[in-house]
């Protein structure tokens, strides 16, 4: 017996919580051209205003999405709400991405709720790195750190809450992405590489593997637009070694940080400046690489950058192209007032009326 | 006019010709920089050297009737050094595998391990066209010595003796793989992770795998216990076979044991370093660095003729008792092969 809600469907109505962060902003401009009606919501102004894209300000650790949700009859959520590189403490981080998501979920939840299809952002970040995983790993391979403390266990409890909801509801797809890490201007990785001399875990040349923002917006856009089920490792092709990678940025590896402790050289790159959270110490010291045949197999789409093409693109400094710079206030709060202005002027083919909830 | 005119373009155009074109010169570096004639025979000196070396050589075979030293090594060692600078100053622009595996500096250290090979433990090798020269196979051999030099040499027998020479990717314990130093060095050698995932992914891309099934068991047991062979797991090397349809090949080595013969095991220090053992030699630790180095044994290794595993349904992999029976034929195999070859060395230096 199938339910009938499980047949194919178009997304006609989208809601993307989290639209503020530079990813979400770009998976709702590709996402704008391709559904009819889009809804965005976060806690901070979006960075640039989508024309054809409604936003709200809701914070995702309340329980307002089940309204939003009902009221707006939302078919696809797209959760990007996930704090993964952020510098914030480890509680927000944890209030943001566990507490977030089950209010996301239950919002989702229930006889009454319209959501056919549910799209969540992880990170590789589940895997952290360890000397005893694959060489390539497989999204089975996550969750066997039973020690798991900090990001990895708020991903790993999220991820869980993600699956049990898509057991509990089965009229609902869900699709949970684990973007590979990412290295623009800004994240932890980025910067850590871009240093002109950058201190390595002695006795380490960890294999890195990336994923480009233009992918990581695309992969989340794919999922959103088709009915794929399960986890997916999104990453680039191909392999990059940590020494090669400060190579080609133009620095200098040198084998400073100790290996026993790691958290000795963890402090000692937070008096530099760059704030390495624990998995990625991790990673810097085992590397992580994932197997994206899944997603390759499921999609029938991979990443259209290399990780070589990441790093090369990075050191171009060509990635300003993707991220585009935040528009001032003002700008923004002009761009809405017009596009209210249109919708009352008689376009009535957006079936809804503005809509601003602010607090 | 014209003619007047195209006269006065060409003076212009010759003067500005004339001009000396401006020389960039780099900006002076701000180390010292030595005197010119100093600097011409630091770059020669290597020449003179050699050339030195020739002299003397010739001289010795006159005044001996032999080679003392011989002239061949010398170039390759000369070699190798130039090889290494110009590794060292290639970039970050080389290639690696997926796997971490730097071809082209595995084969610079081959002059290494080749004098190792061929001078050090005088290595005979047996049976080595059992080996193709295309597609996969698994390679299972014997593990002893308390570091793992018999894989290295089993890496450079396929180079030293093979016609078709090619590269051996060694599956290693994870609890190595975390070590620094030596995870780093292993990787770029082309040794991957004993994971079953890793295997079949070498193995689909044709690649010779190199498996030791005792492990750490092996290469941790003592003088007492040498040649006699440690338990081959549960067999999941031979699954790994069936499934990837690669043939099996064993392969017997002898001389490993005698390298550092292990007395004893401190296994509170191996506790508190992470080790699986900490050994006890003759010279290790007493002699610290210098314990070490290992002793010349004679070694023999023999390639078997191949267990055909690739003939086997792939769902075959399933049946422990197939799995298990394959696995102890082919430890049979290896430990005849050492009583044989054991058999055939004289002695254990000689």
């Amino acid at each position: 017996m199938t339910p009938p809600a499980l047949k194919s469907h178009t997304p006609q109505r989208v809601l993307i919580s989290g639209v503020s962060n530079p990813l979400g902003a770009e998976v709702a401009r590709r996402l704008a051209t391709q559904v009819p009606t889009l809804f965005g919501c976060d806690v901070a102004d979006p960075v640039s205003a989508v024309e054809a894209m409604d936003f709200v300000h809701a914070d995702t650790r309340h329980a307002v999405i089940g309204k939003l949700v009902r009221q707006l009859h939302i078919d696809t959520v797209v959760h990007m709400a996930v704090k993964v590189d952020s510098h914030g403490d480890d509680r927000t981080v944890h209030e943001t991405n566990v507490i977030g998501t089950m209010n996301v979920l239950t919002g989702c939840a229930g006889p009454s709720s319209p959501v056919r299809r549910l799209v969540v952002k992880s990170s590789q970040a589940v895997y952290g790195a360890s000397p005893a995983y694959p060489s390539f790993v497989t999204e089975e391979v996550a969750g066997s750190d039973r020690h798991a403390y900090g990001l990895k266990r708020d991903l790993l409890d999220m991820e869980q809450l993600a699956q049990e909801f898509s057991l509990r509801t089965p009229g609902c797809r869900v699709c949970i992405l684990r973007l590979g890490y990412r290295v623009s201007e800004g994240t932890t990785l980025g910067q850590y590489l871009s240093l002109p001399i950058v201190p390595t875990f002695a006795g380490f040349d960890p294999r890195l593997q990336l994923l480009h923002e233009d992918d990581a917006a695309e992969a989340v856009v794919r999922s959103a637009l088709n009915d794929h089920e399960g986890v997916f490792n999104v990453a680039g092709d191909g392999i990059v070694l940590l020494s090669q990678a400060i190579g080609i940025m133009g620095g200098r590896p040198v084998p400073l940080l100790p290996f026993y402790g790691r958290w000795i050289g963890r402090l000692a790159m937070r008096a530099i400046g760059v704030d390495l959270p624990g998995h990625l110490a991790e990673v810097l010291t085992f590397g992580s690489v994932a197997d994206c045949s899944r997603l390759a197999q499921t999609f029938r789409w991979k990443p259209a950058y290399t990780t070589r093409a990441v790093m090369d693109s990075l050191a171009r400094g060509r990635d300003a192209e993707v991220i585009d710079s935040p528009s001032p206030p003002q700008e923004y709060e002009l761009q809405v007032f017009l596009q209210r202005r249109r919708r009352l002027a008689g376009n009535s083919l957006r079936g809804t009326p503005a809509l601003t909830l602010r607090k | 006019m014209s003619v007047a005119r195209a006269d006065s373009l060409d003076s212009k155009e010759l003067r500005r010709r004339s001009r000396k074109a401006k020389v960039v010169t780099p900006p002076p570096s701000r180390r010292l920089r030595v005197p010119k004639p100093i600097r011409r025979l630091q770059r020669q000196a290597p020449m003179y050297a050699v050339q030195g070396l020739s002299a003397l050589s010739t001289r010795l075979r006159e005044m001996t009737g032999r080679d003392v030293i011989d002239m061949n090594r010398v170039m390759e060692i000369v070699q190798f050094v130039y090889q290494q600078r110009q590794l060292a100053s290639r970039g970050p622009d080389y290639v690696v595998d997926e796997f971490g595996f730097d071809a082209q500096w595995t084969e610079s250290l081959l002059t290494l391990f080749n004098v190792m090979y061929r001078d050090y433990w005088r290595v005979e090798t047996t049976g080595i066209e059992n080996v193709p020269a295309t597609g996969r196979a698994l390679l299972v051999a014997n593990h002893a010595g308390v570091l793992p030099w018999d894989g290295t040499m089993i890496k450079t027998a396929m180079f030293a003796e093979h016609a078709h020479p090619r590269h051996v990717r060694a599956l290693v314990a994870s609890l190595f793989m975390g070590m620094p130093m030596l995870s780093w060095f292993l990787r770029r050698t082309g040794q991957t992770v004993g994971h079953p995932d890793d295997t079949r992914r070498l193995l689909d891309r044709d690649e010779l795998v190199l498996v030791f099934p005792e492990g750490v068991k092996g290469t941790g047991k003592q003088f007492k216990d040498r040649y006699r062979l440690r338990r081959f797991g549960r067999g999941g090397f031979v699954a790994t076979a069936i499934r990837a349809g690669a043939p099996i090949i064993p392969i017997s080595v002898v001389g490993s044991e005698e390298i550092y013969p292990m007395v004893a095991d401190a296994s509170p220090i191996a506790r508190l370093f992470g080790l699986p053992y900490f050994p006890i030699t003759p010279m290790w630790p007493w002699l610290g660095a210098l314990g070490m180095i290992p002793l010349p044994s004679k070694w023999r290794i023999q390639f078997h003729p191949p267990v055909h595993t690739e003939l086997i349904a792939a769902e075959s992999a399933e049946d422990q008792s197939l799995v298990m029976t394959i696995s102890d034929e082919v430890r049979n195999t290896i430990q005849k092969g050492v009583y044989e070859n054991l058999k055939l060395r004289r002695g254990v230096f000689v």
